[in-house]
């Protein structure tokens, strides 16, 4: 079993070290960024180099990596790591005409940059592995991780997931139509109707192992999918809800109307005292958001309340036990987590 | 638990488009790089390359893909894909049920001249717009094939494909999935190529590993995928060698070096012993990284000689395909299976001198051999280092 | 360009390409060596001061050895300078 005991987030909100939920950053430009912590323990002459989504990741890993050594593994989910380098290089690449060019971005932007990077710092040589299955980048790598719990019981995994907007991933995701086309406040994200979302980024890195003492949740369930068709959405949501006892359900809704029949589907099949959330407003959306709510879900089991800024629809019920999140990245990338009191 | 077997095999490199294609030219030492390449960067016909002969109009036409958006690294995987399919012969229903595990390091990038105009274009999106990711082939495969299940894109550098296969492995023994199908892809990329140059460890000659006179690597192109069954499975299926042994490891050392005594390299290849249950003096072979830089080799060979107390004979393909970045794991550990299925190595190519301080020579003869245990490495950027254990049924 | 004018504008062009964002041009001493102990730079730093050296002065180093010899601190890189510019 996959127990949650710190977790982590660096997001476009007030989620790093103070959690505060009380508080809305807005979106600037259809694009929630992440609010950045000074990263001090970070020496400068490696800092200077890391690209956001490394820093982001290396940040919200510190706090774990410092206090706990001899973890047997650093598996990381991300889709756009390396991105901005990537593409700054391939700039570089075009502009120049291939001539003579600086090799730092090209060194930066492989996708193993961040989990590469947490091993370098805390001269980790064990287990190093990073998923880009885009939308189901963090899935998987919970689902390694996971694994690698079964086959070395009784050893600390870090686990995170990571994505960053940069300006070029930004155009190229707009022009594939996946933001809004207007500028929507996200506010009123939910209420928008029209197609795309607004960007986000962020990064969540939790420390796991199999033991049930102190732990802050547990997962229970990890299921993915590839479909177009909602009725088989439907299916897993009702196998899922059916097993389980649901208390909370997170969605990731995203105010794209060209998705919301997938949401639409699940919550039809919930019973009247679920609690309904989402979050999306919060971070935005990228690729790897199942790890905000993953970090959502343990504040909530933990403190076995939800904040209001997340509340879709209010529950009587005073105590959580189960929680269910469902997303969905692009129409057919989709997953279930089920996560639970520890 | 369950053996793992490998039952199919599929392989597009510089010197063949088949499996058995790439066999009979590493039987003949043929070497696939030349200055006569055709991908259009200033770099054609000045520095050596590993180029697959086959353009995308002819993959395009011999696949029966006539989608606009797909890439080189998609059609590059479709085909040894189709092959590996076929080789094991799975049905469509076995192949929907299969987990499936790309890996590439910059997937569809390739099609650099769109990417560029896309990045800041407003409107008029190329056909490429969705296919630049890196999962991207993963995807139009998974749609293709029908794949609904598991389905995976690894990015660990020059190691990716090499952690597909593993992952494959540890799925299936660990009860998930009855059936995998892993490898990985990259293609000759403007990226990679002045990436590597402005490294300064591209070489301008065909590279020589393990030679002290190695000047660099040369890039190259290529695809493999390997099917993967549980051994309850595999009743009347020709079989080519079991998968005994992963090991991953990390050298935290460099972003782009690996640390002078190949700590990554050796942890990954001692982890896949432990794994294997083997001792090292029970390797007989190893398909070594072997990328003819200044740094892999010589760290590559000091962690061989740290884990050996007689390192095993031992080969570097890259001076027949080139390095192959995120397909180099899954080629190196197709031609492993290769060696074990036929009991045979294949010969080192441009070696001449060894070089001094470990002293190592490697196999310098095609030969028929009797192979247990074949070893296969892939180290890449970020210190990720992953070492593979393929054995004889 | 005086020799200590050439000095000053080096730093602030060897912060902004290598993104030492912590540093002022003043914090960088003129015989402090670039590489290990002093401002810790390492080989791929080296590599963007080659292309530095090409972009800014036209200075083309083809052989790693040679700029072994002039990537030892700010005054030799300054010397270096001053003697092949083209530009």
């Amino acid at each position: 079993m996959l127990y949650i005991h710190q977790s982590y987030c660096i997001s476009p909100q007030q989620t790093f070290m103070n959690v505060d939920w009380n508080v809305l950053h807005e979106a600037m430009d259809n694009k929630l960024k992440v609010v950045e912590p000074a990263y001090e323990n970070i020496p400068r002459n490696v800092l200077r180099r890391m690209g956001k989504s490394v820093r982001i990741g290396v940040g919200a890993a510190f706090p774990i990596i410092n206090e706990i050594k001899n973890i047997a593994g650093i598996i990381i989910g991300t889709a756009t790591a390396g991105k901005e380098d990537s593409f700054t290089f391939l700039k570089q690449v075009m502009d120049y005409d291939e001539g003579l060019l600086t090799p730092t971005n090209f060194v930066q932007s492989t996708s193993n940059a961040i989990a590469a990077q947490i091993g370098m710092l805390s001269a980790n040589k064990f287990y190093n592995i990073t998923h880009v299955h885009k939308g189901l980048a963090f899935e998987n790598a919970m689902f390694d991780a996971a694994m690698q719990l079964k086959e070395n019981p009784q050893h600390d995994y870090l686990l995170g997931g990571v994505d960053e907007i940069s300006d070029d991933d930004f155009n190229l995701n707009n022009l594939a139509g996946w933001y809004k086309k207007e500028i929507v406040s996200n506010k009123d994200l939910y209420e928008s109707n029209s197609s795309g979302s607004l960007a986000g980024e962020g990064s969540a890195m939790f420390l796991i192992n199999d033991k049930k003492e102190n732990a802050a949740a547990k997962v229970v369930a990890i299921k993915t999918l590839f479909t177009k068709d909602e009725e088989e959405i439907k299916q897993q949501t009702k196998e899922l809800i059916s097993e389980n006892k649901i208390d909370v359900f997170i969605s990731g809704e995203n105010g794209d109307n060209r998705l919301q029949r997938f949401y639409n589907a699940c919550e039809s099949l919930l019973e009247e005292d679920i609690a309904i959330v989402h979050f999306k407003h919060l971070c935005g959306e990228y690729p790897t958001t199942t790890a905000f709510a993953t970090f959502l879900a343990c504040d909530i089991l933990q403190k076995q309340s939800i904040p209001n800024i997340v509340i879709k629809k209010s529950t009587d019920k005073t105590s959580f036990g189960n929680i269910l999140i469902y997303n969905n990245y692009q129409g057919e990338q989709h997953s279930f987590i089920l996560i639970s009191k520890a | 638990m369950s053996r793992i077997f490998i039952t199919g095999i599929g392989i597009i490199t510089s010197i063949g488009n088949s499996t058995e294609e790439n066999r009979v030219a590493l039987m003949n030492g043929v070497c696939g790089i030349s200055n006569k390449t055709k991908y259009p960067s200033k770099y054609s016909g000045v520095l050596p390359f590993g180029e697959i002969a086959l353009s995308n109009d002819e993959l395009k036409s011999s696949l029966n893909i006539h989608d606009e958006s797909v890439t080189r690294a998609t059609l590059l995987s479709v085909h040894a894909f189709e092959e590996a399919i076929k080789d094991a012969r799975l049905s469509s229903k076995e192949i929907s049920d299969s987990a499936f595990i790309n890996a590439t390091t910059v997937g569809g990038m390739s099609e650099t001249e769109e990417l560029y105009h896309d990045i800041s274009a407003t409107q008029n999106a190329s056909p490429f717009i969705s296919s630049y990711d890196v999962s991207a082939p993963t995807v139009f495969m998974q749609k293709h094939y029908g794949i609904k299940d598991f389905a995976n894109t690894i990015n660990t550098a020059c190691s990716s494909s090499a952690n597909a296969i593993m992952l494959g492995a540890r799925l299936i023994k660990n009860g998930f999935v009855n059936k995998a199908i892993v490898g990985g892809v990259d293609c000759l990329s403007k990226m990679t190529i002045n990436g590597f140059n402005a490294l300064q460890i591209l070489s301008d000659e065909v590279c020589k590993p393990f030679d002290a006179d190695r000047k660099g690597l040369n890039l190259g192109e290529g695809a493999a995928f390997l099917v993967l069954e549980k051994e309850e499975d595999c009743a009347n299926k020709k079989i080519y060698a079991e998968v005994k042994g992963y090991g991953n490891a990390n050298d935290a050392f460099h972003a782009s070096s690996i640390s002078d005594n190949g700590d990554g390299p050796f942890l990954a290849m001692q982890t896949a012993l432990d794994v294997a249950q083997l001792n090292a003096d029970e390797i007989d072979f190893i398909n070594a990284h072997g990328t003819a830089t200044e740094n892999n080799d010589l760290t590559e060979s000091r962690a061989m000689l740290r884990l050996f107390k007689n390192v095993p004979r031992f080969v570097s393909v890259k001076a027949n395909i080139g390095h192959t970045l995120g397909a180099a794991g899954v080629i190196g550990a197709a031609y492993s299976a290769l060696s074990i299925a036929y009991q045979e190595v294949y010969p080192a190519l441009n070696f001449k001198n060894k070089i001094e301080e470990p002293g190592l020579v490697p196999n310098l003869q095609y030969e028929q051999k009797s192979l247990k245990h074949v070893m296969a490495n892939a180290f890449g950027f970020g210190g990720n280092c992953t070492s593979l254990i393929l054995s004889k049924v | 360009m005086e020799t200590v004018e050439l000095k000053e504008v080096l730093k602030k062009q060897i912060i902004e390409f290598l993104n030492l964002r912590d540093l002022k041009p003043e914090d960088i001493k003129n015989a402090e060596p670039l590489f290990g102990e002093g401002l810790g730079l390492d080989s791929i730093d080296s590599l963007e001061l080659i292309v530095l050296l090409q972009r800014e002065y036209g200075i083309s180093i083809k052989d790693p050895k040679e700029g072994r010899k002039v990537l030892v601190d700010i005054n030799t890189m300054a010397d270096y300078i001053e003697k092949n510019r083209t530009k």
